[in-house]
């Protein structure tokens, strides 16, 4: 090469600073452009901000939330003050829902696809797919299928509820993995044994002293993470300087771990166990006043807590002690977690844990209020059963039209639930996702609904606190690609089905809203006529009494031992040695926020990680295998595999490895694509549901290694840990 | 030859200093001017014509007696009065046409404070302050024009003339 003198370097940084500034001087517009409306709304001032209350729907809990408007556009949601869940608080999830809004991955329009899979969608007017919709429901009758998820708008859900009883339909489908990785419909269940009615549960913490979480991550995803937040805040700070203790125990460090007094790392689907043998001891002490000891005696289950103590890794000095500061205690409290809905027998095992707060006289502990009105419905989630019926009805061919809105069962189901499958024997499937998700790609037709924020609503707030609250929901914004609402799609459709048209008469879906919510009567806001309660409903981000109505009495209905077992665990131990432990993330949740960036690039609260999916493996497992951070391993189990970087974690039972949820879409728009791996391969499917919590893995290193996005330093985290937890 | 070289380089140097540093002189009149300059507008607005005809500012900026920001007139406003005066003008022909395909004009800003400066138009106007004392005597321009540098000491100079100039002259006055 020439060699360049100096007085050419100076020529040619001279012709490139003149290029640069030539350059700068392009710039075809260095004004910034107002825009003024076409027509402006009524009382609209430029640069004055409009706050609209409505609902959060990021997760089924039902935040109020307040969304800041300028100019008509969204710029910023807050917590709602009056709502009596959150009072005004909101998570990381529910910040991020203004991503739900604008995703540049929206649809546009109404789509068809000739074929499914392909993701090469047609445009097509609302016309011709409202028409598609209607020919196909018309021929259809009664077999048509709904399948929708755990944020489906009460008023919706119940409009599908009224189009299938006139047309024959089963009940619509209520399920999606929020739902499945929470527990919610074995917890409802469940607490049927317990309080003799289906509701779920809320835990007080604020009134108790001392808490056993059995894995229940309350700090994060698990039922109503704003509102335990707020609980545990007061938990910690109570009345003459009380702080609460709390005792988690789980395989893995949660969030909720990480806040504990006392964290331990208890061996997977042995936590009904453990809360057996601490009945035992309680019983055989006596511990704690005379009664406790009296019903200890009831409900305990001959267990020898030395077994036990074997089984969960826990000493059995461990347990005495743990019973001793639970007896000891003047309001303790048990959370049964959502790993033990997981599992064959999940009922008794949920009992097990309940059976503690029986024996300590069930303080801190309420029933969800129930729906307000009878005119309401509040979501049940469908046990899981009726998702297997569901599959093998379509797989069976019974199944003409399936309409999937708010859930994403392709992506939300493991590859041994057959999903896929059964879709391909129903001849026509309608997806009402905003995006085109996994599901979306499955179907013949999308007719994208509006996001939440563009949406009438309403949702019976569940579990519910303090007060029985409905949140509404009302558009904030003009809906900012053409979607329409699916409710609005299906009472046009009906109208020319004469089996369905008298059931679902009104006009369109706010008519209906607004017959159904003044019946609420006067809460808090107050109003007398229609107009008025309709308006506050709106205005105030719902409905709710202004003082709380005495509490449902709820006697515990357990009268006799629990007798849990320690449940079924696919995998042969010698093949797949490892505990597979998987939970929500605490952004993504269960994946449906993998569409946000905010909540892809905010990093995990445990670990740091961003942007992936990764498997925490305890140090001395790294060790074993040879393997260390960022080194990608390819885990096996007998349903599936998926690979994924390590991420060397100390807090974590050496046998066990943890796996968030949320990542690996395969669609879902250009934030989830082809991120990641979707753990929920590894789970197969049990009589009662899916193994999430009882599968075994084993874990071969690929040799490969992919950096990881993460903030920390781990120089010197693990020594401690290898030497102290977990001796040997 | 040596001699022939020096001569050049001199020379070079007598005509190329010079050059140089009336480029940058240029240079720097040249991007005040354009930074002064009005804007160019997507359809000619003529902010005299509108002022002879008795047009108060605050007919179409509306929002500057109730709000921090003056507000540009919507298309509807526009046509409001348009759809039946100078319909045959070619400039009002522009406006009708953005109205007719129901979009927003985009207007270039011409004022344009920065980000940390927090101003009110409706403290100042409810304050008895004319429109012209900043934005000039925009009812003798066609387009309007920045023809105030609205910097620091220019809102202070003014803020240090008042009775209350102790309150005024405070940071988070602005910076909040």
């Amino acid at each position: 090469m020439a060699k360049i003198s100096r007085r050419d370097f100076i020529k040619m940084g001279a012709a490139g600073l003149l290029a640069t500034v030539l350059t700068g001087c392009q710039n075809p517009r260095r004004w910034v452009t107002l825009e003024p409306y076409v027509i402006p709304p009524e009382e609209q001032l430029a640069g004055v901000a409009t706050w609209y209350a409505s609902t959060c729907r990021q997760c089924p809990a039902g935040c109020g939330i307040i969304v800041r408007v300028m100019n008509g556009r969204a710029l910023k949601i807050e917590g709602n003050p009056k709502h009596p869940l959150n009072k005004g608080k909101l998570c990381a999830r529910g910040q991020a829902g203004l991503q739900v809004l604008y995703n540049p991955d929206r649809l546009p329009g109404p789509v068809q696809q000739t074929e499914r899979g392909s993701g090469r969608f047609q445009p097509i007017s609302w016309e011709e797919g409202l028409n598609t919709l209607y020919d196909r429901l018309r021929q259809a009758g009664s077999g048509t299928a709904i399948w929708t998820g755990s944020t489906t708008s009460g008023h919706l859900l119940d409009l599908f509820e009224r189009f299938a009883a006139a047309t024959g339909a089963p009940s619509p489908l209520v399920f999606d993995l929020y739902s499945e990785l929470n527990g919610l419909a074995a917890l409802e269940n469940a607490d049927r044994a317990f309080f003799g009615q289906n509701r779920l549960p809320t835990y007080n913490l604020e009134q108790a002293d001392v808490i056993l979480s059995f894995g229940a991550d309350f700090l994060g995803p698990w039922l109503s993470q704003v509102r335990y937040g707020m609980a545990f805040g007061a938990f910690r700070s109570q009345s003459l300087g009380k702080r609460g203790y709390l005792v988690q125990l789980e395989p893995r460090m949660s969030i909720t771990g990480a806040k504990a007094d006392w964290w331990l790392p208890i061996s997977p689907g042995t936590e009904a166990l453990v809360a057996q043998a601490l009945a035992r001891i309680i019983a055989d002490g006596p511990l704690g006043p005379a009664e406790w000891a009296t019903k200890a005696n009831t409900l305990a289950s001959e267990i020898d807590v030395s077994s036990v103590a074997a089984a969960s890794g826990i000493p059995v000095t461990e347990l005495e002690q743990l019973a001793h500061i639970f007896a000891a205690a003047t309001r303790p409290l048990a959370i049964p977690g959502n790993a033990l809905a997981a599992q064959d027998g999940q009922g008794t095992a949920i009992a097990a844990v309940q059976a503690l707060n029986a024996i300590a006289g069930a303080d801190g502990l309420a029933l969800s209020p129930d729906s307000p009105a009878t005119s309401l419905l509040k979501p049940q989630v469908s046990p899981f059963g009726d998702v297997q019926a569901l599959i093998e009805r379509m797989q069976a061919g019974d199944v003409q039209v399936l309409l999937i809105h708010g859930a994403n069962p392709v992506y939300d189901l493991p590859e041994s639930a057959r999903v896929v499958d059964a879709l391909a024997h129903v001849p026509f499937v309608v997806s009402f996702g905003p995006i085109a998700d996994e599901t979306g790609v499955q179907a013949d037709l999308v007719l994208p609904d509006r996001t939440y924020l563009e949406s009438w609503g309403y949702d019976v707030t569940s579990p519910g606190f303090d007060l029985p609250a409905v949140g509404s929901q009302q558009p904030v914004v003009t809906p900012v690609f053409d979607a329409h609402s699916t409710a609005d799609v299906l009472l046009t459709v009906t109208r020319g089905i004469p089996t369905a048209a008298a059931a679902l008469p009104w006009s369109d879906e706010v008519a209906f809203l607004k017959e159904i919510i003044p019946q609420l009567g006067p809460g808090a806001a107050g109003g007398l006529d229609t107009d008025v309660l309709w308006s506050r409903f709106l205005q105030h981000g719902g409905w709710w009494p202004a003082t709380a109505p005495p509490p449902a009495p709820h006697t515990p209905v357990l009268s006799q031992s629990v007798q849990a077992e320690a449940p079924q665990f696919q995998g042969d131990e010698q093949e797949y040695p490892y505990f597979l432990h998987l939970y929500m993330s605490d952004l993504l949740s269960d994946g449906r926020g993998a569409d946000q960036p905010w909540l892809q690039g905010s990093p995990d609260p445990m670990t740091t990680v961003a942007w992936q999916t990764w498997v925490e493996i305890h140090p001395q497992t790294a060790q074993k295998l040879g393997v260390k951070d960022g080194d990608v391993v390819h885990i096996t189990s007998p349903a599936g595999e998926i690979e994924a970087p390590v991420y060397i974690y100390p807090a974590i039972r050496p046998n066990t490895i943890a796996v968030p949820v949320g990542q690996g879409h395969t669609d879902y728009g250009r934030y989830a694509r082809k991120r990641g791996s979707n753990p929920m391969d590894l789970v197969g499917t049990t009589s009662e549901g899916l193994a999430w919590a009882t599968t075994r893995v084993k874990i071969t290193p690929t040799g490969k290694k992919i950096a990881q996005a993460g903030f920390e330093n781990k120089a010197g985290v693990d020594e401690g840990f290898i030497n102290e937890a977990f001796p040997g | 030859m040596h001699a022939s070289r020096n001569r050049t380089r001199a020379l070079a140097t007598i005509v190329g200093v010079p050059l140089a540093i009336l480029a940058v002189v240029a240079a720097y009149f040249f991007v005040s001017w354009q930074v002064q300059a009005a804007p160019e507008q997507p359809a000619p607005m003529d902010h005299a014509a509108m002022t002879k005809k008795g047009v108060s500012c605050l007919f179409c900026h509306s929002d500057a007696l109730k709000s921090p920001a003056a507000g540009i007139p919507s298309v509807e406003k526009c046509m409001g009065c348009h759809q039946t005066i100078k319909t045959d003008s070619p400039k009002i022909e522009e406006v009708a046409a953005y109205w007719h395909r129901q979009e927003p004009i985009p207007w270039a800003r011409v004022n344009q404070l920065p980000r940390f400066v927090y101003f009110s138009h409706r403290v100042h106007v409810n304050a008895g302050l004319n429109c012209e004392l900043c934005h000039g005597d925009v009812a003798q321009m066609q387009a309007a024009e920045p023809v105030t540098k609205m910097n620091m000491g220019w809102c202070l100079d003014c803020h240090e003339q008042q009775p209350d100039a102790g309150q005024l002259r405070d940071c988070v006055i602005c910076h909040q």
